[in-house]
């Protein structure tokens, strides 16, 4: 008993103030990884998910899914659409984040308004852009006619190549804010004599974006972009709601065909192969991440 | 924006191109709102109306009334199943961050990179063994699944936060108190608590907005429509009745109040919870 006084008597007193919290994510997260990872190499249907045995098959629904065709597809979906957004996301945030590290009389309320999408529940967020999108009484169609762009109503969500323009304007709007405003932060952190001494010298904007700006801001362009990355290859709700993977197939992320093949087809094993590759691409990208921001993070 | 003060026709410019971008950025939230109060008919007009014509409200009235259209039972959910995801992750994770920004403890740097690792994990991953486990638990289908699993959205964001709110705290404040005749348990609820209370707030708010979007968990850990959360309330409704609009843009405005008040009171909470947590990781 002394012993244990001891031990938490100085540095380790630490530990009786996070393991609640430790225990808590070890039940509810930890447990749940590895579980997942044995119903990947078990045969798993609704007749055993709760009680009965499961078989191991080894790395059958491996074998499986990499020869599913729809898997294939949702694969090449889920980059497509991460690409995508991160590039839509970013170049206007950065734009943004440029406009508002102005000082100007509205900057920082304007900036504040502009947080108001990444806030919103990814299911109303969801329903807005089906709204808008929609064919006979979306707003999009109309505007569109209007300019002349198009001539007739164009069925966004129910044809496969524009469903995903619609999937990722949504997505990206909701990107937006969370970039501009990482973006923005970063750029109070670049001295101002910089660019003082740099119009001495007679550097226009643009050679003091390319010279100054972005060389110091690429601690924060690389993590906002990794971690813009995680985040979107993870979406789930926004497509589910809005298209649930559809029309044939072509809005399928993994997270979603993940979902359906548990919880729509009740082929557990499968979902969760699905949810392991995903988690397994994540988890690489993150150590990318943890490379990035450990970096200055050693006390 | 440390810049210096932009004055005169510069000025003016810029803010017009600033209301111009948040106008544009807006829209979305703008037409949800402005076609929650048009008549089925008046929303399927061409060209559109800017502003509804005719004045209809009765797409909010049905949602406190008994049938189809009650979302107020669901509302009601939300704000249990969020508020108590909340409380499990700000009571766990305010002692959590407190012992990474003071000690030295065995294994703190394995646990912190737990914390960020959860923070990226997707869902999917979890769904499946959750819900056997909240079978086995016997909470499958009660407002607990949910509760239990939004609180671990919140609780690697809230340490991550909060260690870096504790840090900022300097170490005599502590010690005077140890001197004073404190226990670590006291001088950490009486001191340090108070002093980093900013923090708690983003966590608190954070992880109650976690759960207030969160649809997967409520949704497949809750079989019952009256005990599902307003967001799976809304999806269920989308599938059911698709194109009436005037009562989908209602419910989605309803499901934002929460979001709204709370981003008018505590705007800068916000703003330094989405640098704080996401930057310093």
């Amino acid at each position: 008993m002394k012993k244990v006084k001891e031990f938490f008597r100085y540095e380790n007193a630490g530990l009786l103030f996070i393991l609640p919290a430790f225990l808590y994510m070890l039940i509810f997260v930890g447990y749940p990884i590895l579980s997942n990872l044995v119903l990947s190499f078990q045969d798993v249907s609704v007749k055993n998910l709760v009680h009965g045995k499961k078989h191991f098959v080894g790395f059958a629904n491996y074998l499986q899914i990499f020869g599913d065709e729809v898997f294939r597809k949702a694969m090449g979906n889920t980059l497509k659409f991460t690409i995508y957004c991160l590039i839509f996301q970013f170049l206007i945030g950065f734009l943004l984040a440029l406009l508002f590290n102005k000082n100007f009389t509205f900057a920082k309320t304007v900036r504040g308004l502009t947080m108001i999408p990444w806030m919103m529940p990814m299911t109303v967020t969801a329903l807005m852009f089906k709204f808008m999108f929609s064919t006979d009484v979306g707003i999009i169609n109309y505007i569109l006619k209007c300019l002349h762009l198009i001539q007739n109503n164009v069925e966004w969500l129910t044809t496969p190549r524009t469903a995903m323009i619609a999937v990722v304007a949504a997505n990206v709007w909701i990107g937006i804010p969370f970039n501009t405003i990482l973006l923005a932060t970063g750029l109070t952190t670049i001295p101002q004599e910089l660019y003082e001494s740099a119009s001495v010298d007679g550097a226009n904007s643009w050679q003091q974006l390319i010279k100054i700006t972005l060389p110091l801001l690429r601690p924060t362009i690389e993590s906002v972009l990794v971690l813009g990355f995680i985040y979107t290859f993870k979406v789930y709700d926004l497509v589910y709601v809005m298209t649930e993977g559809g029309p044939v197939n072509s809005t399928h992320l993994l997270s979603t065909y993940s979902y359906k093949l548990s919880f729509d087809l009740f082929q557990y094993s499968k979902g969760s192969t699905v949810a392991n590759v995903l988690f397994l691409i994540l988890f690489l990208v993150g150590l990318l991440y943890l490379k990035i921001t450990m970096q200055g993070e050693e006390d | 924006m440390d810049e210096k003060k932009i004055t005169g026709k510069n000025n003016v410019i810029l803010c017009i191109v600033s209301v111009v971008i948040l106008v544009l950025l807006l829209f979305p939230l703008f037409w949800t709102l402005i076609t929650s109060f048009k008549t089925e008919k008046e929303i399927f007009m061409i060209p559109p109306t800017w502003y509804p014509h005719e004045l209809n409200t009765k797409s909010y009235a049905a949602q406190i009334e008994n049938g189809d259209f009650n979302m107020f039972k669901s509302f009601f959910n939300s704000f249990v199943i969020s508020t108590g995801a909340m409380l499990i992750a700000v009571v766990l994770a305010v002692p959590a961050s407190y012992a990474i920004a003071r000690y030295k403890f065995v294994g703190r740097k394995a646990m912190l990179l737990g914390f960020l690792v959860t923070q990226m994990l997707p869902v999917s991953v979890l769904l499946t063994p959750m819900f056997i486990m909240f079978r086995n638990m016997k909470i499958y289908n009660t407002w607990w699944a949910p509760v239990l699993a939004d609180a671990t959205i919140g609780i690697p964001f809230s340490v991550l936060i909060l260690k870096n709110y504790f840090a900022s705290i300097p170490k005599a404040l502590e010690e005077a108190a140890y001197i004073d005749g404190c226990t670590r348990m006291m001088a950490f609820m009486k001191i340090l608590v108070p002093v980093a209370k900013p923090g708690v707030i983003v966590c608190a708010i954070f992880s109650f907005l976690y759960a207030w979007g969160d649809l997967a968990y409520g949704m497949t850990f809750i079989l019952d429509q009256e005990k599902r959360p307003i967001t799976a309330g809304i999806f269920n409704f989308m599938g059911q009745y698709g194109t009436k609009w005037s009562y989908l843009t209602a419910f989605a405005i309803v499901a934002i109040i929460p979001v709204t008040l709370i981003f008018i009171f505590m705007q800068n909470y916000i703003i330094s919870g989405m640098t704080n947590g996401a930057v310093k990781g």
